[in-house]
């Protein structure tokens, strides 16, 4: 069974559109010219359900577009796109942590957005802060934790939650690289692959080709909003870093 | 059934973050809720001191007519002006997950309602004061769950506007001004005078004037006003509604 199927996906942003413009702007904008800016054009693909597929490209080249299009954050403009089962999105960290919260109240607070219950949360408690290894921080505030510190604490809460929701299509978003110790993202990669090998289909967007090559068999190379390959991981990360070396 | 569970949902998830945000409001000063009333209560004792010089009228239920007055404004000009930031402010979230952005706005209602439930206390303690009886609010949390149905579609309305309009919420800090001057809060208005004719297009003069005459001359409201005062909520909760919805999938990239 397919889990996503996508047929010539088309998204635009508004170039001129500046969300932070005041009345007076808005007002004169009605007059503007309202410039498109494709940044998917034609992306066609499918992915069965329990694939692991990688996306690879520049900056700029429409991957993380791709994946909060897939996720539903945002709307696609032409195309179409079949989605079956749920879906979680997971990108750079550090969203949503509340800095004069305690590391308790954050837990609770970043479960319910996350979607928990308040009692599933409760169970998920001690092994979330267990796994974060911040036992003694657990009731001061969040600010005063360093920076590897709350991506530490994140990281615990985020994949608790996505395992206990067992999402059947995960989208990973750079989800690997962050400042945290050696041995934490050790424990961090490990229940990953957990998280992987229990059947999702997953869509993970990395530039480290490593990491793309580790866990995928399959890569979709992306540059300027299209698909330039799509196929056996080996054969288009040898193209993608030939194409990078020929300085263009 | 499965929109019911999704709002109760959406509700409890509004509650929680209310919750959260109250407690972070109002710890690390020692004067905690007493911030909420410092405002309305200044007022109050201002207005109650320039009297004899603005007004003349020596009415002996001066003191209750603008203290209920001054929070039912309160709580309108507070849940609103909080709530006209609670997409922009949450962009982070909205841009990253997928959350049912009613969340936020719900939620900051819900902040202002605890707070105004401060504001009741006070105005319960100077009934007591005045010698009132304090039988008739009974009814009042009737003509708030008007209230809470009006302001919560004109906050669906005014945080969509804000996604699009940056500088909303100046503007409707000095529209809420102009109203508070012209709604009849601090000094008495006769019929068919000018600004009795004004007031007819407002609602909170509405709510104000329901409230008043419930508290003070124990009148319960002619079925006319009723009738009008919960359609027209009902009304501008649908369009706000509507409104947001339309735009609220466009949330994350309108939003920067």
């Amino acid at each position: 069974m397919k889990s996503i199927s996508i047929k010539n996906l088309g998204k635009r942003f508004r170039r001129s559109f500046r969300g932070d413009e005041g009345i007076l702007y808005r007002l004169f904008s009605i007059f503007k010219t309202k410039e498109k800016f494709e940044v998917l054009r034609n992306i066609s693909f499918d992915l069965d359900s329990g694939e692991t597929v990688g996306v690879i490209g520049r900056n700029g080249s429409g991957k993380s577009t791709l994946l909060k299009t897939i996720a539903g954050i945002y709307l696609f403009d032409e195309g179409s796109m079949v989605i079956n089962g749920s879906v979680d999105y997971l990108s750079g960290f550090g969203h949503g942590l509340q800095k004069r919260l305690t590391m308790r109240e954050n837990i609770y607070l970043m479960g319910l957005l996350r979607g928990l219950c308040k009692e599933r949360i409760e169970e998920l408690f001690e092994e979330i802060v267990d796994f974060s290894g911040l036992r003694k921080f657990l009731d001061s505030k969040v600010y005063q934790l360093s920076t590897g510190m709350l991506n530490r604490l994140n990281f615990s809460i985020i994949i608790h939650c996505l395992i206990n929701k067992n999402s059947e299509i995960l989208l990973i978003d750079e989800a690997f690289s962050s400042g945290v110790d050696l041995k934490f993202k050790e424990k961090f990669v490990l229940k990953m692959e957990e998280l992987i090998a229990s059947g999702s289909s997953v869509v993970f967007v990395s530039h480290n080709l490593r990491l793309i090559d580790r866990y995928c068999k399959r890569v979709i190379w992306l540059e300027d909003g299209r698909v330039i390959m799509d196929g056996n991981s080996e054969e288009v990360i040898a193209k993608y870093k030939g194409s990078n070396n020929d300085g263009r | 059934m499965r929109k019911v569970s999704k709002l109760m949902n959406i509700f409890s998830i509004g509650f929680e973050l209310a919750k959260k945000d109250f407690k972070l409001r109002n710890e690390g000063s020692y004067l905690g809720v007493l911030w909420y009333l410092l405002d309305p209560l200044l007022l109050f004792l201002i207005l109650i001191f320039l009297r004899g010089f603005i007004i003349g009228g020596d009415s002996n239920d001066y003191p209750i007519y603008l203290l209920s007055g001054l929070i039912i404004f309160n709580f309108f000009r507070h849940s609103t002006s909080t709530s006209i930031n609670s997409i922009t402010g949450n962009a982070n979230l909205i841009k990253s997950m997928k959350i049912e952005s009613e969340i936020f706005i719900i939620s900051r209602v819900i902040q202002s309602i605890f707070s105004h439930f401060f504001e009741i206390i006070l105005l319960c303690i100077f009934m007591l004061y005045f010698g009132y009886s304090l039988n008739w609010l009974i009814f009042y949390p009737l003509i708030f769950l008007v209230l809470v149905i009006f302001i919560m579609g004109l906050s669906f309305l005014l945080s969509t506007l804000s996604v699009f309009i940056k500088d909303l919420n100046n503007l409707w800090l000095v529209l809420t001004r102009l109203l508070w001057f012209s709604t009849p809060i601090f000094y008495y208005v006769d019929e068919l005078s000018f600004i009795y004719l004004l007031n007819i297009f407002n609602p909170i003069f509405y709510f104000i004037s329901i409230f008043r005459n419930l508290i003070l001359d124990h009148m319960v409201p002619r079925l006319i006003t009723v009738l009008i005062i919960s359609n027209t909520s009902l009304v501008i909760l649908i369009i706000g509604l509507l409104i947001f919805s339309k735009y609220k999938n466009k949330f994350p990239e309108l939003l920067s």
